[in-house]
């Protein structure tokens, strides 16, 4: 019966110690794409149209990642960043095909979200950088969407 | 799915950094581009919409003369079942811009009987039923979303089962489509605006890297798509300089014969 109990105890605080940590063990670019759909979602109210596919992947703070995207001028568009990790600064930020700032000075940046607009200036390539700019994480989760209108 | 008070907390959160926090840290101006070189992802392949909305703002569209809804051949070969697949999917959102219903639901049924013959049928049941609704509805912002989440899920279908490079053929066959579009649209009403939305050449790269990695697929089809990106790269790889008349003329006779050849059997 002692023993019994002994198991009983551990497989519960094996179990407690599970949930407690399940954030950080199920934690995932998925849950980082909920959060860049939750920015964008005040934006579909005024005419943008969301695209389903999404960019994602991890971060070391401090570190960068390119996306390089067609825009065509005549279009509007928002890119929405999020992350998962609470406490975690995230930025996103747009240049066109020279390295030139092509982004509007609407951006912002809070919490789990940053946000840029960008209203093509030409049709050509853009580099779209994502960066993790601090986070309690050894790695950070991202994901980017964007819309157009 | 998030829960209704975290998705509560979210809306606030996000509204806050709109209201609060309107300006974000200052970026740099200017970057070196070169340096970014190693982590730069894949170029993001633009659904045909987002052509077609910036082609609709230089000026009234008559899309109903580029609706099409021809059922064409059934292929046996993958390859070719995916190429057709995303023309397909680009002619639903033609038909969309044109509203026209009964084209919009009968290329939810192709769609459909596409993505069963590449075996990714069960993930786009449930949007072509979606497509069919709304566009018994006349919801074409539904119709939009719905083709987009039937190329998404298409897509993230064959990626799951190491199919990347069917999936690649999809948005190949859509570009190509939605390129055809927009050089009819810019040849019959020629403007530098227009012909400047071609200038698409790290795109074409990105299509022609894919194709010199697909030897597998030995069909005729896809060595004439390859033959035809080294003719069009040409004619949009123009730099700061404008694309006339003529190059999208050509560009237009190129892609009308391709997206012939997609939906023709050998």
């Amino acid at each position: 019966m002692k023993r019994f109990s002994k198991v009983m105890f551990r497989t519960s605080s094996l179990l407690l110690a599970l949930v407690a940590l399940q954030p950080a063990i199920f934690a995932s670019v998925d849950d980082a794409q909920a959060f860049a759909l939750q920015a964008a979602e005040p934006y579909v109210k005024q005419g943008f149209q969301v695209r389903e596919d999404y960019w994602g992947g991890d971060l070391g703070s401090g570190e960068k990642k390119a996306v390089r995207q067609q825009l065509f001028k005549g279009n509007e568009y928002w890119f929405w960043l999020g992350t998962e990790v609470d406490k975690a600064k995230v930025s996103v930020h747009v240049y066109d095909s020279d390295g030139k700032l092509a982004e509007e000075p609407d951006g912002w940046e809070k919490g789990h979200f940053a946000a840029a607009h960008v209203i093509p200036k030409a049709t050509g390539s853009y580099f779209i950088i994502v960066s993790v700019e601090e986070s309690p994480e050894e790695r950070t989760h991202w994901a980017l969407v964007y819309g157009f209108r | 799915m998030i829960p209704f008070t975290r998705r509560l907390k979210l809306t606030v959160g996000v509204l806050c950094g709109l209201a609060v926090c309107a300006g974000a840290a200052q970026a740099p101006q200017r970057i070196n581009i070169k340096q970014l070189s190693t982590t730069v992802e894949d170029v993001v392949v633009p659904l045909p919409n987002e052509i077609f909305g910036a082609l609709n703002k230089l000026g009234a569209v008559n899309w109903k003369q580029h609706v099409r809804s021809d059922k064409g051949p059934n292929f046996t070969e993958r390859p070719r079942i995916a190429l057709l697949l995303g023309t397909v999917i680009a002619d639903g959102f033609i038909a969309v811009q044109a509203e026209d219903a009964a084209t919009v639901k009968e290329i939810g049924q192709r769609v459909l009987t596409l993505a069963k013959g590449i075996g990714v049928g069960n993930s786009i049941t449930p949007h072509a039923k979606a497509i069919i609704e709304a566009a018994d509805k006349r919801n074409w912002e539904n119709v939009r979303r719905e083709l987009d989440r039937t190329q998404n899920s298409v897509q993230q279908a064959m990626n799951e089962v190491h199919d990347e490079k069917l999936s690649q053929l999809v948005s190949l066959g859509g570009w190509l489509r939605g390129t055809e579009v927009l050089t009819s649209v810019v040849t019959k009403h020629f403007s530098s605006d227009g012909a400047e939305l071609l200038h698409q050449p790290d795109l074409l790269s990105y299509f022609q890297t894919r194709l010199q990695a697909m030897p597998e697929f030995n069909l005729p089809i896809i060595r004439q798509i390859q033959d035809a990106l080294v003719e069009v790269k040409p004619l949009i790889d123009v730099g700061d300089r404008r694309i006339p008349a003529e190059s999208v003329k050509k560009v237009n006779e190129i892609t009308i014969r391709l997206g012939h050849d997609i939906v023709t059997r050998d």
